[in-house]
Parts: C-alpha cells; sequence; structure tokens
C-alpha cells in the first residue's frame, strides 16, 4: 500500500468517525429540546430528530466524499500528515458549522413554540355561560 | 387559545375607532366585541364583576381567562398577526412599568381624548 492510499483510508477512517460522533451527539442532546417544542409530542419530536441527523449525515459525508482527493501525489510520511491535517480541518470546519446550524434550528424551533404563549398571564378565570341556541 | 372577547365601552369614541380598527387587521386569535356591562356580557359572563369591565378594557379567553386594563392591551396586540411581536415587547420586564403606566394614562382619560380629538358623536 503506497503512502498515498494510506492517507487517503486514514482521511476517511478520521472523517467518518469524527460525522458519526457529532451527529449520535447531536442525535442525543437534541432529542430534549425538540420534545419540550413539540409540547411532550415524543413521537413527533424523535421523528423530526431522526430526520434532521439523516441530514446531517447526508451533507457531511457529501462533503467527506467531494474533499477526497488530494491533487498532488504524496510521497514521505511528512507530507501525508500535512496532507491529513488540512483534509480533517476542513471537515472539522464543515461540522462545526453544521453543528451550530443545527442548534440555530432547534433553538429557533423552540422561539416560535413559544410564540404560542400569550405575553401575560391572566388576572382571574371567570365561568363562561353556554351560549344560547 | 382560539378566541378572546373584547368588552369595550360602547360609550366612547375612541374605544369606537379602536374597534373599528381592530376589526380590519389580520389576526392569529380570533376576537369578538361585545359592550361591556351589556345584557349579553351579563349572561355569558354571570360572575365577572361588571362594574368594573366599564373602569377599563376587559378581555375574556375561550378558557375563561381573564384580563384587564393593560393586560387586556397586550392580549389584544397579541392576537394580531402583525403586532404579536410587539405584545411580547411590550411585555418584557424592562418596558411593562411603562407600557401600564401610558396605557392607564389613555384608559382613565378616554372621554377627554375622544373629545379632543372630535372622535366623540
Amino acid at each position: 500500500m503506497t503512502i498515498g492510499i494510506s492517507t487517503y483510508l486514514i482521511y476517511l477512517a478520521v472523517s467518518i468517525a469524527l460525522t458519526i460522533w457529532v451527529a449520535r451527539t447531536l442525535h442525543k442532546n437534541g432529542r430534549v429540546f425538540l420534545v419540550d417544542v413539540f409540547h411532550g409530542n415524543e413521537a413527533l419530536a424523535d421523528s423530526v430528530n431522526h430526520l434532521l441527523v439523516v441530514g446531517f449525515y447526508l451533507i457531511n459525508f457529501g462533503y467527506v466524499s467531494l474533499a477526497l482527493k488530494l491533487g498532488y501525489v504524496v510521497t514521505t510520511a511528512e507530507q501525508s500528515i500535512e496532507a491529513l491535517s488540512v483534509k480533517v480541518g476542513l471537515v472539522l470546519l464543515v461540522l462545526g458549522g453544521m453543528h451550530f446550524f443545527n442548534l440555530f434550528l432547534f433553538s429557533r424551533m423552540r422561539r416560535r413554540s413559544t410564540r404560542n404563549q400569550p405575553p401575560v398571564s391572566p388576572d382571574a378565570f371567570t365561568p363562561i355561560a353556554p351560549q344560547e341556541a | 387559545m382560539f378566541s378572546l372577547t373584547v368588552l369595550y365601552d360602547p360609550e366612547c369614541g375612541l374605544c369606537r375607532r379602536a374597534h373599528d380598527w381592530l376589526a380590519e387587521q389580520a389576526k392569529i386569535v380570533e376576537l369578538n366585541f361585545m359592550p361591556c356591562a351589556s345584557e349579553e356580557a351579563r349572561r355569558r359572563y354571570p360572575q365577572l364583576n361588571h362594574d368594573l369591565t366599564k373602569q377599563d378594557l376587559t378581555l375574556i379567553g375561550d378558557n375563561g381567562a381573564v384580563y384587564f386594563g393593560p393586560k387586556a392591551w397586550l392580549m389584544v396586540l397579541w392576537a394580531l398577526t402583525r403586532y404579536r411581536d410587539w405584545s411580547y415587547r411590550l411585555a418584557a420586564p424592562e418596558l411593562l412599568p411603562t407600557t401600564k403606566r401610558v396605557v392607564s394614562l389613555i384608559s382613565q382619560n378616554r372621554y377627554q381624548i375622544s373629545r379632543a380629538t372630535g372622535l366623540s358623536r
């Protein structure tokens, strides 16, 4: 196995592992938010959570795959490490960006849901007589 | 909450003008209007203090929640598509005291304001 191929393989292994880790973190910790957003409807929260993670995987794996090509020949271990640092660094930045975008989505959904709450609490409650037919 | 009943003062020109304006606005929550202390209002809300509703704007939700004075004004804004954001802003702890003061000032002087602006018939 040439040093070029092992560079690619290491890049893929690291990127895939990182993506899975971030997606799982998002999945595990985003659930609480979503349950709150959907007023305790856990089935809906789980469904939306799953759909978000699928999108997250697709975008990240898509980027990892597109960014695979190095464009130059790696001959020494030093060059391999340098190439890896650039590639993995970019994957990390994309992951970070996606992660914050997801957080933004969560918080926006949450804000939307609190807009259904009246701005002030009532002064009292009064019984209502049924309307006459 | 899906609808709010507005108990307004039919004898005040400013309130009638406000009623006309509200009727035209796009709403998130339905607003029904009822003259305060009227037969209809007394029948529908038998345990409400109707003398108090003559003093200031009163809103009653379809769950029986009563909002009086400045809170009622904020709830009216909350019901409107364009002004829901404003209802939260004006109800924020920093602004609420000012909101209450201004709203009370207008409410307590509504007949004078109506007369001064030529809204009273």
